[in-house]
């Protein structure tokens, strides 16, 4: 696929403001949601926010600790008064890894999430996840669309082609293997590499959604999605090739444009959903891109991702 | 910067289709992972200086990491070495 310019990224009007967005908030008068669809077949249950998976076992978080009696093993050492902390480290399982392997993947919710193949513009090959939004569309990071700063001659821009894997089991495809060559993604990433806008999507040349079933989205305000937990199934790198892993964690923290939460992910699970449940149907509130220093987090479904997402289902 | 290098298994045979990612950095890193091609080679940007724990695996061996001390270079070259998995007991 071609790399054409983009426009650019922002109409000249665009307000700006002196203060972080990070310190704001999002309101919203009315949530705003697209609803899932469980695809064909028995439908799925759930209960309290969370999947029901065999095994798994959420580690307390960090957050709780401050109930009992300090550590003081993890203080900082004196020096660090006048030289200051030592660098944080980004890791993307944090504390004890709590993932737990999906081994039913052919069945609602797990075959609506996808193992992705990617052949970039160099023909170097990279693997990540998606997730149905609507019949023909995946919901998946920018990054796995589009590469940006990679430094290699010959990568950056969008890539040539993905091989969406729905439901993938390591060597098993219940649902086989279908190519990509159309991609979305927004001027945010594409001409700026900005982490805040770092989301995108696949178009599949078939409905496979009808069959697989998709996830809801939608967008709530800072204080409810700060009572919610964030649920992410993807395809890690650090198992078994192919084969897919849960996890579940409490949203940590959200500012306008990024969701952060203890979800264990690893490299692989970049465009996986962020996701919550209500009354049994999934919701993305996120996509997950990054393995942050304290947390990992997510793109933000906000107003505007939320509107691109909608159409680009459409 | 770029981080490049090839993956090796025992006998210092190239290991295709290996992944290789970025387990721990000193800045969030996009969670994405890198495939070897066909001779074990792989090139993948670190976004700042600093301790990455980079991570590889590939079917039929042990999964490794290393750990990586990024200064200021354009590119690193890494030599990445697999060990045969072990048969479960």
């Amino acid at each position: 696929m071609s790399n054409p310019a983009l426009p650019p990224s922002s109409d000249p009007h665009t307000p700006i403001s002196n203060q972080p967005e990070e310190t704001g908030t999002v309101t919203v008068a009315e949530p705003v949601f697209q609803a899932p669809s469980e695809g064909t077949g028995a439908p799925a249950g759930a209960a309290d926010g969370t999947e029901q998976v065999e095994g798994h076992v959420r580690t307390e978080s960090a957050l709780e600790d401050m109930w009992t009696a300090p550590a003081t093993s993890n203080l900082l050492d004196i020096g660090a008064a006048s030289f200051g902390p030592p660098p944080p480290v980004a890791e993307s399982i944090i504390g004890p890894d709590d993932r737990v392997q999906i081994t039913n993947t052919s069945v609602y919710p797990w075959r609506a999430h996808a193992s992705l193949l990617i052949t970039a513009a160099d023909g170097s090959l990279w693997i990540g996840t998606g997730w149905f939004i609507g019949p023909h569309t995946l919901a998946t990071a920018g990054h796995v669309v589009y590469i940006k700063n990679s430094g290699v001659p010959g990568r950056d821009g969008w890539v040539r082609s993905i091989n969406v894997m729905p439901g993938r089991n390591g060597g098993v495809l219940p649902f086989g293997t279908v190519t990509s060559t159309n991609f979305r993604t927004v001027a945010g990433w594409a001409n700026s590499g900005d982490e805040n806008y770092d989301y995108g999507a696949i178009i599949i040349p078939s409905d496979l959604g009808n069959t697989v079933g998709w996830f809801g989205f939608g967008v709530w305000p800072d204080a409810e999605l700060q009572t919610v937990t964030a649920n992410i199934s993807g395809y890690p790198g650090d198992k078994p090739a192919g084969t897919q892993w849960y996890d579940n964690d409490p949203i940590a923290s959200v500012n306008p444009r990024k969701v952060f939460y203890e979800t264990d992910t690893m490299g692989g699970e970049s465009g996986s959903a962020a996701y919550r449940i209500i009354d049994g149907g999934r919701y993305g509130v996120a996509i997950h891109a990054y393995g942050g220093v304290t947390t990992n987090s997510g793109t933000r479904i906000n107003q505007p991702v939320y509107d691109n997402l909608v159409a680009w289902k459409a | 910067m770029v981080l490049a290098g090839v993956v090796l298994g025992p006998a210092g045979e190239p290991v295709p289709l290996a992944r290789v990612f970025v387990a721990s950095g000193p800045v969030p890193v996009p969670d994405i992972a890198a495939l070897t091609d066909a001779e074990g080679r792989f090139a993948m940007s670190l976004p700042a200086a600093g301790t990455y724990e980079v991570a590889y695996a590939a079917e039929g061996y042990a999964s490794a990491s290393t750990t990586v001390e990024v200064a200021g270079e354009r590119e690193l070259q890494l030599e990445l070495r697999l060990t045969r998995d072990r048969p479960a007991p």
